[in-house]
């Protein structure tokens, strides 16, 4: 590892959760503009973040405290291993021990609401794996390396003149990973539904505030590695970050949470099918 | 004053509890989530977790019943926290308040720090009443540095 990785590193873990956070908060104000609304300013995750920080409030089960931190580490070290050009494949492999942590501080809570969001959660995490696995194996034969700087520099020709079918798929996992209706089955995005906050509902407190800040340095790795799709430069790759970003927000905004039976039975196999139609095409090429 | 102070003052999420109401204040209270008012311009969320919440909003008068029910609430919420009580019935019982069910209005079980009269109360008012609420928030918060 040269120094320039390491600064590269560095920069990951300090950047992504604060463009995680304003991600968040660029999807709040266009959220509320779409509805007709002001909405909150740019910077509310981040004041609603420091609340959860400074509330005083009992854990509702000792092990919640380390399953949050392991949750936050894992997910903060998917973006180092992203922003370091490691291989894609064990960030992807990271973030999903992130999400198992959520579940596993859900399970030990006490809230029936929590264990039953943190059943939905591993039902997600069926889903939305395997897609997400054959999208950037799609990416790694177009490209010709699993290491995200190949994936980043890959050709003068964008990645996804050659997986089309792909979109179907990365868009499902970004519904889902950004807690989007349809897909926003374990944790209900939008407060008071019937089952409160799923997954978040026995975190508080700090516990909350740091689940927070994993989510949003989740969301980045998830959008980055969307971004590798028209990586010819990195404007174009905020770009198609920025354009993907919208697609969920519309498509959350027009629709209505669908079951967890319906993501297990109908979208994740039908994109999973679209993802591996198009590796097999890849190979056959 | 630090962020973290300051954050409290700019992110209340806010709880709303039916505690024998009419429904009508509730109604005038959910309003306040439309595109017409647009309380999220001041950092408020709706949420249905007592233990996300950081002021409580309550509508309607306290029998023995749901007063076990308001107190549970209110505990599980984590400090600092602001009451709201909503509504003639919510202060003090209004025109029920000589029944033999009704104990009163929602101080009767737990501190309220604003009261909102009106029956039902207007979205306007409750709005004014989360600020005046976070006013005194503020005061206490800059004491308690």
């Amino acid at each position: 590892m040269n120094l320039t990785t390491f600064y590269l590193a560095v920069a990951g873990l300090v950047l992504a959760p604060l463009l995680g956070g304003l991600v968040a908060g660029v999807d709040r104000v266009v959220t509320a503009r779409l509805q007709s609304r002001m909405g909150p300013p740019l910077l509310q995750p981040f004041y609603d973040v420091g609340k959860l920080m400074s509330k005083v409030i009992a854990p509702a089960s000792q092990w919640q405290g380390l399953f949050v931190r392991w949750a936050l580490v894992a997910s903060l070290a998917s973006d180092v291993l992203l922003a370091a050009g490691a291989d894609v494949l064990m960030c992807f492999f990271v973030q999903a021990a992130s999400a198992c942590f959520v579940a596993l501080g859900a399970f030990s809570g006490s809230s029936p609401y929590s264990k039953l969001g943190a059943q939905r959660e591993l039902f997600q995490m069926l889903s939305y794996e395997p897609v997400f696995l054959v999208c950037i194996l799609c990416m790694a034969k177009a490209s010709g390396g699993f290491d995200a700087y190949s994936m980043m520099g890959a050709s003068a020709q964008p990645l996804l003149y050659k997986m089309p079918l792909i979109i179907p798929g990365l868009i499902f996992v970004v519904l889902v990973k950004m807690r989007k209706s349809p897909f926003d089955i374990a944790a209900s995005h939008h407060m008071h539904q019937e089952v409160v906050r799923g997954v978040y509902t026995d975190y508080a407190g700090r516990d909350f505030a740091l689940l927070e800040i994993a989510h949003w340095a989740d969301v980045v790795v998830v959008l980055w590695i969307c971004s590798f799709l028209w990586a010819t430069g990195p404007l174009q790759m905020v770009a198609v970050a920025a354009v993907t970003l919208f697609v969920a927000l519309v498509i959350d905004n027009i629709s209505a949470r669908l079951t967890w039976r319906h993501m297990v039975k109908v979208a994740a196999p039908l994109s999973l099918v679209l993802a591996t139609a198009n590796l097999l095409w890849l190979y056959v090429e | 004053m630090s962020f973290l102070k300051k954050s409290q003052i700019k992110s209340p999420w806010l709880m709303h509890f039916d505690c024998g109401s009419c429904n009508g204040c509730d109604i005038e209270t959910l309003a306040c989530l439309t595109p017409v008012y647009d309380v999220e311009r001041f950092g408020i969320i709706n949420v249905g977790n007592p233990r996300h919440a950081d002021v409580l909003v309550v509508t309607g008068t306290v029998n023995p019943r749901n007063a076990v029910i308001l107190k549970n609430i209110y505990d599980q919420m984590p400090t600092p926290k602001l009451v709201i009580a909503v509504g003639a019935c919510g202060c003090s019982g209004g025109v029920f308040r000589e029944a033999p069910n009704v104990l009163g209005g929602i101080d009767k079980v737990i501190p309220v720090d604003v009261y909102v009269p009106g029956c039902p109360a207007k979205p306007e008012a409750i709005m004014d009443a989360v600020v005046t609420g976070l006013a005194k928030l503020k005061g206490i918060l800059e004491e308690s540095k």
